[in-house]
């Protein structure tokens, strides 16, 4: 099992998660974090971290947020690690409530 | 190095796995030390949600993490563990005579037949301000724990934080350092509604100054730190002059260096069997969220399981020539003995 990033993150990317990863799992796009599932351990330290909710259990991940399963897993390897948290988007408050924001998301 | 504190076992994490391995042990007739990096017991429990419920502990219905830890230590009482807290386990090494050379990062070393690494996602350690080179300053001016309160008395001191530790050290020297700023990223505070109400009322009184924001930069001049910037969420900046730097942003835990130690590893977890829960090193177990194996389940009941075993094969590791009986605590005197108990009267 792994834990996955979901729509919430996109353009906004606070990594507040990053920081209490206790293996360092987390990957860094433009305007979206994701988790690397082979790296991942499932202790669930993040979900809490995260200010808008967008860490799930990949057993957990809403109906409508099914395809972000397969996008932690595709976008990992070729992203950069990140292991410190940073400012968030400075546009992030804007977007932190927007839904079906995925056509947003910079690969 | 000093001479090596001689053990019959070792267990690495006093979550509520290592601490009922105390007890699996004990029952077995094998004392055992216990380290960890947090200066108390209960691990994650206490750490993560020492007052948030858990309804998975058999037969208990509700409990907190903080009861957890506490009717365990309660249950462990009669084998006396030894706590070796505050200090992170840097060293293990299994030695040519089959003994396991533990070290500590407060340099105190073991040397133990059987360890039990019980280290749940790793140990906690204090979260660091992001700021680049300001790791140069780090226990000169910039503190991420406060060993000796008088260094900073008549010092113009910033505290960096919006939990208990941040505010409980504002009012420790609110008094009695030359100046007190707190600075917290959000006007919202994580601590004792009375420690909050406190520290407002201090900052009323401008005995203390509060401001808003995240350190951006400092300035130095040679190695003292001379200024710090604070940017609040409008792009303001402030200028703050100061001697010492306290920043309080919490824990997080790090696997650290448990990768090192040339064990099996898969996905950062200990490779263990279930009959033993045993590593790729003999006499070296793995019990509760730090291990895996097929079906896994990061449960603190199966970290219970998998530490009764773990006890029964290190008893058997141990004294191989000796045959182990399984008791119950009902009815037998060995282990009534052994619990300091009075055996059980029949009317």
């Amino acid at each position: 099992m792994t834990y996955v990033v979901t729509e919430s993150c996109i353009r906004c990317k606070y990594t507040d998660c990053v920081d209490v990863c206790p293996v360092d799992c987390f990957r860094e796009g433009p305007n979206f974090l994701v988790i690397d599932p082979d790296e991942c351990i499932d202790c669930a330290v993040c979900v809490p971290e995260c200010p808008v909710n967008a860490i799930y259990a990949e057993d957990d991940v809403p109906g409508d947020q099914q395809a972000f399963i397969k996008l932690n897993a595709e976008l990992s390897p070729s992203w950069t690690s990140i292991t410190k948290s940073k400012a968030a988007l400075p546009d992030a408050e804007e977007w932190k409530d927007v839904k079906n924001k995925l056509d947003q998301l910079v690969k | 190095m000093y001479s090596p504190t001689e053990a019959d076992a070792v267990i690495i994490g006093a979550g509520p796995v290592g601490l009922f391995q105390v007890f699996e042990l004990g029952l077995l007739e094998i004392k055992a030390h216990v380290i960890d990096s947090l200066p108390e017991v209960g691990g994650q429990c206490i750490e993560l949600y020492p007052d948030k419920p858990i309804y998975d502990i058999p037969a208990i219905p509700v409990c907190t993490g903080r009861e957890l830890t506490n009717n365990l230590l309660k249950q462990i009482e009669p084998f006396s563990p030894q706590f070796h807290l505050g200090q992170e386990v840097t060293q293990l090494e299994k030695q040519a005579d089959g003994r396991i050379l533990i070290g500590t990062s407060q340099n105190y070393h073991f040397l133990a037949k059987t360890v039990f690494i019980a280290a749940g996602v790793g140990a906690f350690q204090p979260r660091l301000l992001n700021l680049e080179g300001i790791e140069a300053f780090v226990d000169k001016h910039v503190y991420y724990r406060v060993k000796h309160p008088e260094q900073f008395i008549g010092k113009r001191i910033v505290i960096c934080g919006g939990g208990d530790s941040a505010l409980d050290w504002v009012l420790y020297f609110a008094d009695k350092a030359a100046s007190v700023t707190l600075i917290h990223r959000r006007d919202d505070f994580k601590g004792a509604p009375q420690s909050i109400a406190k520290m407002r009322e201090l900052c009323a009184a401008g005995k203390i100054q509060l401001l808003i924001g995240q350190i951006t930069g400092y300035e130095a001049q040679e190695d003292c730190l001379t200024e710090i910037t604070v940017t609040d969420i409008d792009g303001n900046t402030k200028i703050v002059a100061l001697n010492d730097l306290l920043i309080f942003f919490g824990l997080s835990p790090k696997l650290g260096p448990i990768a090192q130690w040339g064990l099996d590893i898969d996905r950062k977890q200990l490779v263990v069997d279930t009959e033993k829960f045993q590593t790729s090193i003999p006499g070296i177990y793995a019990v509760g969220d730090i291990n895996v194996y097929p079906g896994k389940k990061k449960l603190i009941l199966s970290g219970f399981h998998e530490a009764a075993l773990a006890a029964f094969a290190a008893a058997a590791y141990l004294n191989p020539e000796k045959p182990i009986q399984l008791q119950y605590t009902t009815t037998s005197p060995k282990l009534h003995r052994a619990l300091g108990v009075k055996p059980a009267t029949f009317e």
